[in-house]
């Protein structure tokens, strides 16, 4: 995560190490520079607001222009470089309150939100899920990612490989909540669009209604401007609606969300090609102002076997899914090979079970490991039949009278790895067999369908086939014209085609603001500190990631119906309960080397914390030897764990999980709270044998020191006189 | 007990707490922690006059502290050349227990440091020849700082003087 400096705290060090060695000898100029440090202070922790940075500005100006000598001149000068040349990174650290270098703590982002590609704010959202908060939930996650509910069905979920309870035991099921969070707050009525801004009237084309395309629509519209996205297919939703099948993703799912964004005021105008039907030039003279590409990767590549071409049941797994999501519900074949090791091949080889092929083969040229489809999806494909053919290259389709018969296979060793770093497959000599089917679908890969572009002469393409864009801006080679999803990643996921659109919306509103575009690509936006969700440590080490219900595999075998039957509203919010809210405890580990090394306690086990070498973790062995001192707490420099007095108790309150409570015990005198029994043992022990006079008084401070006093007083006392 | 005394002339203190405010200054302090304080003991009758007395409470220096005693990480150290008894705050980690260990309520709590802080004769004035902060803004000159043996004799010359002429002036 440290990737690089954080100029926002290295000016803060530098600064401070200024003014703590005396080296501004006028004091209206260290007053100056003290108050720029304050202010520089509350950046890097969040506190600052929209003026701090103009603030810091003139000062600095002041610095420079009013001071007598040359010390005050110089940090003036180098404070003034030095807003000018991060000036990105300042502003940035306002208005995210992300700090990626993670070098501001304070402003230290969650792993879980860095590694998703829309940047989401995760343990904001699963801890509102965990509070029953669907709906707000919902709002918080629009905020970064339109498509909240297709996300929960069928996100490849980055964030969970990310996830810091995964070191503990298993990662918080970030998809699944957000999925059951998005349904529930859509048949509640909770899924509500935020409120637009006034109309600019200001025309934006987006070609191509997929993740992509719709999510920069969404953000558009609701930024005001006049939206219309064109689709050569009938309706919206692109791969999502012709790619992924239908038992992973209902079209309900896919039509109530894209309603939303129609809600906004989005047209749309399906069945229209770009480029056929319509073309830039006339959009152009039809008042758009800016374009957006977002086509998809919808073409397949060859498998470059010898009789692909030859016979009508080899079909492309791409035309094979677009036609199966479009209506067509013919078998390929009643025995079917799928060539391929990636999601799409377990689409395809999941959707010719459902259609009622008898034999389902996946041929794969290296092993199970290498395999770049999902674990889970494997898994199910599994499950409902499909058979595995590992160790296998195909060489030829074989037929006769127009019909495919066989696929004739070798065998393959793993030899060393390759350029992409796998184990390169080497055919074994002489292991040719033949493997009956009746239907071949290669799923080698996809690509853009380059020839509907063609017009654009302009726009340039990577050596990929993809089109070629500034990365912190999306615009392509051509004034006005943006490009997001598929076309500029090739084939990737839903979620990063929804944050390249979410890019490519806020590089447009610049665009047409006359805004410069900035340098570095976006920083996630932390949206909020969401209050802790109170939890035993016991209960937070026995909670279980619970398995996901799925429909029975006889039904799985014979219908499109959705196979995972999503968690109960119980195991959810439950399940929401295990997050370790790393957006707020940054795992420094200082609490746990205060309390072994320093103190010699050693109550905190919390090996996850260890990101390279992550030891055993027990959130209950805290209690067994902390005398709640504090210490840990004093130190962590997020208040991410902390001590608090509530009626007769003191507690530790990591994060919301309470890993120790006691009861407390009070000053004999004022009665106010002295700490408890363990805290007082622990004491005794250390200052045995120095004086055991006291050592049973339980006095708080101002006692201790009033009765000393009173015993020390020097004023005739009335006892005397009488 | 440190090499030095800190001597307090109750007769002729007033309660101004000037010593307060330029210790916490000195030390650049937040609201709470206050490593001298001066206690109001009273007011009580005498006679038919209401009397207080003020007594200044900083850290007493203890032959063996219990503080240091306590501490768990060598932050509370008792100085060897003049016996101060101060806090290194590089070690201090926070844990309040020299805080609860001492008997006379010294070690005070800085919630800004989120560190013990204490009375340490202004350790960093005196090694440049000054006095402590309290004592040189003394409105009274009721405070006098100075090495053990040369300790003020004001209150054994004050009591020798009310016992010859045997008036009741302590």
């Amino acid at each position: 995560m440290a990737s690089g400096v954080c100029p926002v705290a290295d000016t803060i060090h530098w600064l401070s190490d200024i003014i703590s060695g005396g080296d501004l000898k006028n004091a209206r100029c260290r007053q100056r520079a003290e108050e720029i440090l304050r202010l520089l202070e509350d950046i890097s922790s969040g506190r600052a607001g929209k003026e701090h940075f103009p603030a810091i500005q003139s000062i600095s100006t002041n610095l420079v222009s009013e001071s007598p000598d040359r010390t005050c001149v110089d940090t003036g000068k180098e404070l003034l470089a030095r807003l000018d040349e991060h000036r990105e990174t300042f502003l940035s650290h306002l208005q995210t309150q992300n700090c990626p270098d993670a070098a501001c703590v304070r402003l230290a982002p969650a792993p879980c939100q860095m590694a998703c590609p829309a940047g989401i704010d995760v343990p904001s959202y699963v801890t509102l899920i965990g509070q029953g908060r669907d709906g707000e939930a919902i709002e918080l996650i629009r905020r970064d990612n339109p498509f909240p509910w297709v996300c929960g069905l069928v996100c490849t979920n980055p964030c969970e490989f990310m996830c810091v309870r995964g070191r503990i035991d298993k990662p918080v099921s970030i998809k699944y909540l957000k999925g059951f969070a998005a349904e529930k707050a859509m048949s509640d009525r909770l899924y509500r669009n935020p409120e637009k801004s006034p109309d600019k009237n200001r025309k934006v084309c987006i070609i191509g209604a997929g993740p992509g395309g719709l999510t920069a629509a969404y953000y558009l519209a609701l930024n005001g401007y006049s939206v219309t996205v064109i689709e050569a297919l009938p309706m919206a939703g692109g791969m999502m609606m012709v790619g992924i099948p239908r038992y992973r993703l209902p079209r309900e799912v896919i039509d109530q969300e894209v309603t939303m964004i129609e809600d906004l005021g989005v047209e749309f105008r399906f069945n229209t090609r770009f480029g056929r039907d319509v073309t830039y030039k006339q959009l152009r003279e039809g008042g758009y102002e800016a374009f957006l590409i977002a086509v998809g990767a919808h073409a397949s590549y060859k498998a470059g076997i010898a009789g692909e071409d030859r016979y009508p049941q080899v079909i492309d797994a791409i035309d094979f899914l677009r036609r199966v999501a479009l209506g067509d519900r013919h078998i390929p074949g009643r025995k079917v090979a799928i060539i391929g090791g990636g999601n799409v091949a377990m689409d395809a080889a999941r959707t010719s079970i459902r259609l009622g092929c008898h034999e389902v083969y996946i041929v794969y040229r290296r092993t199970r490991a290498e395999m770049p489809a999902n674990e889970e999806e494997v898994f199910q494909a599994e499950e409902e039949g499909v058979r595995f053919s590992f160790l296998t290259i195909p060489v030829e389709i074989m037929g006769a009278d127009g019909k495919v018969e066989s696929l004739h296979c070798l065998r393959t060793e793993l030899g060393p790895p390759d350029e992409s770093g796998r184990r390169k497959p080497i055919p074994v000599e002489g292991s040719d067999y033949l493997l009956q089917v009746d239907a071949v679908i290669p799923a080698i890969g996809q690509t853009i369908e380059r020839k509907w572009l063609d017009d654009l002469q302009d726009l340039k393409w990577t050596k990929r086939n993809t089109l070629s864009v500034n990365i912190a801006s999306m615009e392509t080679s051509m004034e006005g014209v943006f490009a997001a999803g598929d076309a500029v990643s090739g084939p990737a996921t839903v979620v990063e085609a929804i944050g390249g659109g979410k890019k490519s919306a806020n590089a447009i509103d610049r665009y047409l603001r006359g805004i410069p575009h900035p340098k570095m690509p976006p920083v996630p936006v932390r949206r909020g500190r969401v209050d802790f969700i109170e939890i035993p440590a016991s209960t937070k080490m026995a909670l279980v990631r619970p398995e996901m219900p799925m429909l029975n595999d006889e039904r799985r075998r014979v219908t499109f119906q959705q196979a995972e039957l999503g968690y109960s509203e119980n195991s959810v919010r439950e399940e929401a309960r295990r997050c370790l809210r790393c957006d707020i405890c940054i795992r420094c580990g200082t609490c746990v080397d205060i309390c072994s090394k320093k103190m010699g306690i050693n109550a905190l086990q919390m090996g996850y914390l260890d990101f390279d070498n992550p030891g055993p973790t027990d959130f209950r062995l805290t209690a067994e030897r902390c005398i709640l001192c504090g210490a840990c707490a004093s130190n962590c420099p997020t208040e991410a764990i902390k001590i608090e007095d509530r009626g007769n108790e003191r507690l530790l309150n990591l994060c919301g999980t309470i890993l120790n409570r006691l009861t407390v015990e009070h000053c004999e005198i004022c009665g106010k709270v002295t700490g408890p029994a363990k805290y007082h043992d622990y004491l005794k022990k250390r200052i045995q044998g120095i004086n055991r006079r006291l050592e049973n008084r339980v006095l708080c401070l101002e006692c201790a020191r009033k009765t000393t006093a009173e015993s020390h007083v020097e004023m005739t006392p009335p006892r005397v006189l009488v | 007990m440190s090499k030095y005394y800190l001597f307090q002339d109750t007769k002729k203190c007033i309660g101004c707490h000037t010593c307060e405010v330029a210790c916490k200054a000195n030390k650049n302090l937040p609201v709470g922690p206050k490593l001298c304080e001066i206690i109001t003991v009273g007011p009580v009758f005498v006679g038919n006059q209401p009397k207080a007395a003020y007594t200044f409470m900083p850290c007493f220096h203890c032959e063996d502290p219990w503080c240091v005693a306590a501490c768990p990480t060598g932050a509370m150290q008792k100085r060897g050349k003049d016996g101060i008894v101060h806090v290194d705050p590089l070690l201090c980690v926070g844990c309040k227990t020299c805080m609860s260990a001492c008997p006379w309520g010294a070690p005070q709590w800085n919630p800004e440091t989120g560190k013990a802080v204490k009375c340490d004769y202004c350790i960093d004035r005196l090694d440049q020849g000054k006095q402590p902060a309290c004592v040189t803004v003394c409105t009274t000159h009721c405070l006098q700082f100075s090495p053990a043996e040369t300790a003020p004799k004001v209150r054994r010359e004050r009591y020798a003087k009310a016992m010859s002429s045997l008036e009741e002036t302590i």
